[in-house]
């Protein structure tokens, strides 16, 4: 009898699957950034299954917090380096991980450049990066190393190496001082921030002239060399640190839910991505693949020599520390060895902010200004950084100042915004051309500046683009804004500033206080 | 209303097409379900669908498992409703023993022996007068097309003292010389693993009770420098396999591991073979894989994975040893190079009590 109950749920099984596979099902994947070259191939094969793929793009800190918080969204994870999902999936929900491809992180030194600094054909150690940085003959870009993989791995592989490569990382060596000063010195270095690896690229694209040098997935370099060449501009050469490079795995992984169909179809995408085809397609796309990361494939067209590249050489990796020693070295970056962030927060008080948009401007405020928050996210503030609020309407309201990262300091702030209502037009380019004013004065040497500017509607009344554009070329410091989207805000308004100041603009009508987080998680 | 109609009028054809088929070949032969739990290192061989195919046509079996760690299946799983536990190692076995739960029969399937996965780099040339890498260093030595770690107390020294890999002469590398394994505490290869080494310090000679707490600080000190561990031995050799000797100069895995990879990746294999290095430690501990039989049917089961056909393709196809006794394996029949016709040198893992003691010190209990 149990077998005939049996046979019949296995009937209606079927009967149901081929009700479904008539109707296109969705299968989401959470993903770092860096994956966005392969999303086609990813949706094409969904396609064909009868799936309708969507990637969202995270970084790998929030992937790491929602596992560890178990709120994940979505069917499948791929995060830049498994040890992401050894730090968060506590809960063990990810299933079947396995790498599709590996990557070096790099740096990548304009090839005039690195000619004249004498990086090429050479054997590059950190201590040779360390001299560069200190006789400020070398300034770079790279993510922040507690909003992104590509940063991160660069962050810990730089401890590893001026550490002399021990057997592994432990608390102890986090607080000695003389390696806080060197990591502190190479930070000083850094002359652009920014949340995602994908997103440095743009930004390195969209201003080519403006940036010497920028570390990411080598995978990355090659993408912006291949955009460089075909605009007729010079090419980024490829430097692998010798004494350690971090290598990202990109671990693809099944989120556990008892969803048999969805993860019959998760076997499947993951079976082609690793079938020789696909990785010899994705070997095209710059990505390593194959044992030890070299395919038999490789084009020298795409892994290019004259880039600096080569898949020969040996790629000596940091040894995973233990996932408590990575977090408070994670922790210690934020708060003390990070270049300090100096932020301006144009805020719109407007009348049309009233009731909910108010709502979750304060809220998404509170997140970034309260460290107890903010520390969740990895966003808190150093003792160094510098912090200005300037609430605007049709008018331009006093700003607000706190200096380091004092939490009363910040908490009073806080209250300040949050005593303000909303009233009046807008006008989004005098607050702006006031923070940039506010930003000029200061040392831009020594904290990344950032302006952050929140708005709800069009700009009707008060000062226009020309005059903004006008301010911001005359003060030729790299001053990028970034500008939260809400409510009724002109987009087109929002992206000309962007493409002015090599900044960005991030949606916040889905969820503002994530977009605040990724504006903030830039410098 | 009318689409539900539909709907129930093909459900009911389907079912009655169905049952016809059912009662028809029931006729033909009986397939029986066996429901166990089984350690990972085995679901390469039991997803196999040639090796389904056997089980089914042969025997009338289909095994219905779910993938437990071994130590974990012995302690703690339930057993109500399931016919067999099929760990990877024979401290679960003894465990079980000890729990006072039902035991209709145990036999020994498959072994693989522990081995080391590295890099020619790290290796080195065995070339007369021109020795490099360890084999320089007198670590390892090549006999009969073999890698033999003919030296393992010596390999733990060098990691002991902290030495670097320029202190052996591999420039290559940078940093000290280690060997990564999985965690002890978590999967079955880092466990054994630990076992070997708690032996080798004993003086290569297993380990009591009496002696293991004299060893523990240095096993805690060897297993605190190797920073985060995996906690799956499929895992830790994808990570070598796809890192390469930068990453990963030196693993511990299951013999069986290279061998799956080599006949799964066929035409991949001449590229991977010339780079690869498989190092059999002298003395080596063997990963079992014991069949507890729960049932009646767990053991038909035992009898039916005895079977010349199953092992012979255990063998080849997914790189098991014969667990059983009078039985050999012949290499010839594999194409991964370097794989010994015997293993001679294996000793016994310390006992359940002694693994216990290593596994709480290591989780710092």
């Amino acid at each position: 009898m149990k077998r005939y109950i049996m046979l019949i749920f296995i009937l209606l099984c079927s009967l149901f699957s081929i009700h479904c596979s008539s109707e296109t099902n969705k299968f989401t994947i959470i993903s770092g950034s860096e994956n966005k070259s392969l999303e086609e191939l990813v949706k094409e094969f969904g396609k064909k299954n009868g799936y309708d793929v969507e990637i969202h793009y995270k970084g790998s800190v929030d992937i790491m917090l929602e596992l560890e918080s178990n709120s994940i969204s979505g069917d499948a994870v791929w995060p830049a380096n498994s040890f992401w999902l050894a730090l968060g999936d506590k809960q063990k929900k990810v299933k079947n991980a396995k790498s599709i491809m590996t990557s070096p992180v790099v740096l990548g030194v304009k090839a005039g450049l690195a000619q004249k600094l004498g990086l090429i054909d050479k054997t590059v150690n950190v201590q040779d990066i360390l001299k560069l940085v200190e006789e400020k003959k070398l300034k770079f870009m790279m993510t922040s190393a507690t909003q992104s993989n590509s940063g991160a791995s660069l962050y810990l592989s730089l401890l590893y190496a001026l550490l002399e490569n021990p057997d592994v990382i432990t608390k102890e060596d986090l607080n000695r001082a003389d390696l806080k000063e060197r990591i502190k010195l190479i930070f000083s270095g850094v002359n652009r921030s920014s949340e995602s690896s994908g997103f440095l690229k743009e930004l390195f694209l969209s201003h080519p002239e403006g940036f010497d040098a920028m570390v990411n997935y080598e995978a990355l370099i090659i993408e912006t060399n291949l955009e460089l060449e075909k605009r007729g501009l010079e090419p980024l050469h490829v430097i692998y640190i010798e004494n350690t490079t971090a290598m990202s795995d990109s671990p693809l992984g099944y989120i556990h839910r008892n969803e048999p169909k969805k993860e019959e179809f998760f076997e499947k995408l993951q079976d082609y991505l690793l079938s020789e085809q696909t990785q010899n397609t994705i070997t095209s796309y710059g990505r390593r693949t194959g044992v030890s990361g070299v395919s038999s494939k490789t084009d020298t067209g795409i892994f290019n020599p004259n880039w600096g590249i080569s898949t020969d050489k040996i790629l000596t990796a940091m040894r995973v520390p233990a996932p408590e020693v990575i977090k408070e070295a994670l922790t210690l970056y934020q708060t003390t060895l990070r270049k300090p962030s100096l932020t301006v927060y144009c805020l719109d008080f407007s009348g049309s902010m009233a009731g909910s948009g108010e709502q979750q401007l304060k809220e998404a405020m509170k997140t970034l200004l309260l460290q107890d928050t903010a520390s969740k996210y990895l966003l808190q503030a150093a003792p160094n950084d510098i912090t200005i609020v300037i609430p605007f309407s049709d008018r331009t309201f006093a700003s607000m100042r706190v200096n380091g990262n004092d939490k009363t300091a910040l908490l009073e702030l806080f209250n300040k915004i949050n005593e303000k209502k909303p009233t009046g037009g807008t006008d989004i380019y005098s607050p702006v051309i006031i923070a940039l004013d506010k930003i000029i004065k200061e040392n831009t040497e020594t904290n990344i500046p950032a302006i952050v500017l929140m708005t709800d509607g069009q700009s009707n009344t008060g000062r226009n683009f020309q005059a903004l554009a006008e301010h911001w070329r005359r003060a030729g410091i790299d001053i990028p804004v970034f500008s939260i989207l809400f409510g009724e805000a002109d987009e087109k308004q929002l992206k000309e500033i962007a493409s002015l100041t090599s900044g960005g603009v991030f949606d916040g009508r889905t969820n503002l206080i994530t977009a605040f987080r990724k504006a903030k998680g830039q410098n | 209303m009318k689409q539900k109609l539909v709907g129930i009028i093909i459900l009911s054809i389907i079912i009655a097409a169905g049952l016809v088929i059912y009662v028809a070949s029931s006729g033909t032969k009986k397939t029986i379900v066996v429901k166990g739990y089984v350690g990972g290192e085995k679901a390469g061989l039991l997803e196999s669908e040639d090796f389904k195919k056997i089980l089914k046509d042969k025997f009338g079996v289909i095994i219905d498992y779910t993938k437990v760690g071994s130590i974990e299946m012995a302690r703690e799983t339930k057993t109500t409703n399931i016919d067999f536990l099929w760990p990877s190692n024979m401290i679960a076995l003894e465990i079980f023993k000890e729990s006072n739960k039902k035991l209709v029969k145990s036999e020994n399937i498959f072994n693989s022996p522990i081995v080391l996965y590295s890099w020619d780099t790290v290796v080195g040339s065995e070339e007369p007068g021109k020795e490099t890498g360890l084999i320089k260093a007198g670590i390892v030595q090549k006999i009969n097309g073999t890698y033999y770690i003919v030296d393992m107390p010596r390999l733990i020294q060098t990691i002991m003292e902290g030495k670097k890999w320029s202190d052996l002469n591999i420039n290559e590398l940078y940093g000290k010389v280690n060997v990564m394994c999985t965690d002890p505490v978590k999967s079955n290869s880092g466990n054994i693993f630990a076992g070997l080494l708690a032996n080798l310090l004993n003086n290569e000679d297993v380990v009591d009770e009496s002696l293991i707490d004299k060893h523990m600080p240095n096993i805690l000190s060897f297993f605190k420098r190797l920073g985060y561990m995996e906690s799956s031995s499929g895992d830790l050799f994808e990570q070598y396999l796809r890192t390469g000797v930068g990453a990963k100069p030196l693993i511990v895995g299951y013999e069986n591991q290279m061998v799956e990879f080599a006949t799964k990746y066929k035409d991949y294999w001449p590229n991977v073979k010339e780079k690869v290095r498989i190092l059999y430690p002298v003395p080596t501990i063997w990963s079992s894989h014991p069949l507890i039989a729960l049932t009646p049917a767990g053991t038909e089961l035992i009898k039916i994975l005895s079977d010349e056909e199953i092992q012979q393709f255990a063998w080849e196809k997914h790189g098991f040893r014969t667990g059983l006794i009078g039985v050999q394996n012949n290499p010839k029949v594999l194409e991964v190079v370097g794989i010994p016709e015997k293993i001679e040198k294996v000793m016994q893992m310390p006992s359940a009590k002694v693994m216990d003691k290593i596994i709480k010190a290591l989780e710092g209990k």
